[in-house]
């Protein structure tokens, strides 16, 4: 599958991330107790971000994801963690082809989408480490049906 | 918030049933109550530092509430809850899972209309609607929410008992070389790459090719 | 305790079609029976989170020599794989594979291809290989080589419509899979032709 994000036209397949987080999506939303508060969707939502600083976004996003949020997202359940496993090398793999082209295109950030991406790290930085990863784990479906939206 | 010492039994099972995107809150009554039990609804966008109750769904004697209306954005995902209540005493706060609209609704299958000619037939497919709240409101076709939808077509020869699939991507199809005077049944199904979802195969939709002139 | 228990030799992966396996010679302890157990470290794992490791459940304490490791190995990138023996409380030290593994390096087979001619109607059936693959369908009239049409296919679950012939005219149908993950693809099955008028596929 081909997704635009902004300049860079990247080949991605995201059934898998998908698949993966199908399979936990239950089983980690259920460790999230709060409801009010959200680190991707509030109050700022992905689907207002400009279409030239989608590339830049979801490569700050990619990063976030593997910098600072698998890592805190390690459970008692096996099968859990290697899904996670799963997700966590699959999002390097994202990364790498995104980024190529991001170098390539300059993905330069706007000025909404940095203000935008600093309150998703405000959000982050809210809570303690672990409940903000599996908040943020819990959310993959709002990043997915986002990046979704640029094939 | 003021609310009576809770020792009622819960209500089970609290979840959302989604089609095209109507999303109706559905619960079981709470174990061994009998009749007389009410309800009450309140739902939350997640992510969104408030909860909001339901004004149709207060004091319900029913085990549903639509909530459509409160969920048509797919861009955003959801709560509710449910509150049961009994001779003065009631349960706690039942709550779904998260929902997104976008992944956890079921799709209809599209509706199929066929023509026929002596040796060929013509199928034309058209994807179910989002729900929407009137009959003036706009219509948005699920193929405007999901941009990656197909359709696999199925014909079978009623003559031969040979099945056909067609995986098309827009919304007519016409099959040629027919055999003159025989039946064929068509279904169809709408499948959606990502998220995955399927919806069933249609009936079946009979016809018949002309005689041979 | 682990230095009396060897570790297991021979390690390798086999893999094709996306299906991967790690395999390893079994340890021989007379009258006891040794079981094995297996982790894998992905490219995640290395860079991100300390060298760990990840124990597939599945091959915990098996007896067997063989583990499938397709479920884990799930996104494109380096891993490493390794094997211990265990006897009671007693482990050798681990086996590691040399090198890295990534699933693009799985080995890609031509798809089982069955072409049937109805009436004036070209029809494939394609075994099902799994989620990661698509089919690349090639056809022509033959004699007409060099107007080659192609269809991709995906879900391939019954006989797929490919499409319609003249009457009296022969086509030949080939195919090749194609995983969008590694971005390869197999080489081609073999040709078969059809003529239209009720045929069915003549190997030529």
């Amino acid at each position: 599958k081909t997704f635009h994000f902004g300049a860079c036209r990247v080949s991605m397949s995201l059934a898998e991330i998908r698949a993966g987080f199908t399979a936990i999506k239950a089983n980690i939303q259920s460790r999230d107790p709060i409801r009010t508060l959200s680190i991707l969707s509030h109050p700022h939502s992905l689907h207002k971000v400009k279409s030239a600083d989608r590339c830049c976004i979801a490569h700050q996003l990619l990063t976030f994801y593997v910098d600072k949020v698998f890592k805190h997202c390690r459970t008692e359940d096996s099968f859990v963690n290697r899904k996670i496993s799963s997700i966590a090398n699959s999002f390097l793999s994202a990364r790498r082809r995104l980024g190529q082209c991001r170098e390539q295109n300059n993905c330069a950030c706007g000025e909404e989408s940095t203000e935008k991406f600093k309150q998703i790290l405000a959000n982050y930085e809210g809570l303690n480490v672990t409940s903000a990863a599996m908040k943020s784990l819990g959310e993959l479906d709002i990043l997915l049906d986002w990046m979704e939206k640029s094939r | 918030s003021g609310e009576l010492y809770c020792s009622l039994p819960n209500p089970k099972n609290v979840r959302f049933e989604s089609i095209n995107m109507k999303n109706v809150l559905h619960w079981s009554a709470p174990e061994g109550t009998g009749d007389g039990v009410l309800y009450k609804v309140k739902y939350a966008v997640y992510g969104v530092g408030k909860w909001i109750r339901k004004p149709e769904c207060r004091n319900i004697n029913r085990t549903w509430c639509d909530l459509s209306s409160e969920t048509s954005d797919y861009e955003e995902q959801y709560y509710a809850s449910v509150k049961a209540f009994l001779n003065g005493t009631c349960s706690d706060w039942m709550e779904t899972t998260r929902f997104n609209p976008l992944t956890d609704t079921k799709i209809d299958p599209p509706m199929v209309s066929v023509s026929s000619t002596d040796r060929s037939i013509s199928i034309i497919l058209t994807a179910p609607e989002k729900w929407k709240r009137s009959p003036e409101e706009e219509s948005i076709s699920l193929l405007q929410v999901y941009p990656g939808l197909q359709y696999n077509v199925s014909v079978l020869n009623k003559k031969t008992k040979k099945r056909w699939l067609f995986s098309i991507s827009n919304h007519t199809l016409i099959v040629p070389w027919l055999e003159p005077g025989t039946a064929y049944c068509v279904s169809a199904q709408i499948h959606v790459t990502t998220p995955l979802l399927d919806s069933g195969f249609s009936k079946e939709h009979c016809i018949t090719t002309l005689k041979d002139k | 305790g682990d230095a009396l228990l060897p570790a297991p030799q021979s390690i390798s992966i086999l893999s094709t079609n996306m299906k991967h396996f790690l395999t390893w010679s079994p340890v021989i302890v007379q009258g006891a029976t040794v079981r094995y157990s297996v982790e894998f470290q992905g490219e995640y794992e290395r860079e991100y989170a300390n060298g760990s490791w990840i124990p597939i459940s599945e091959c915990s304490l098996t007896t067997a020599t063989v583990c499938n490791i397709t479920e884990d190995i799930s996104a494109t990138v380096a891993y490493k794989l390794r094997v211990r023996a265990e006897l009671g409380a007693t482990r050798s030290p681990w086996a590691t594979t040399k090198g890295f593994f990534s699933r693009a390096m799985t080995s890609l087979t031509p798809p089982e291809l069955r072409v049937v001619a109805d009436g004036h109607h070209v029809l494939v059936e394609l075994a099902d290989m799994g989620p990661s693959f698509q089919f690349r369908v090639l056809y022509w009239k033959k004699g007409q080589e060099s107007r080659v049409q192609q269809r991709g296919m995906k879900d391939v679950s019954s006989v797929v419509h490919l499409d319609t012939m003249e009457a009296g005219a022969e086509y030949c149908v080939k195919a090749q899979t194609h995983v969008e993950a590694i971005n390869r693809s197999s080489s081609f099955s073999p040709t078969q032709c059809v003529r239209a008028q009720g045929d069915t596929s003549v190997w030529l």
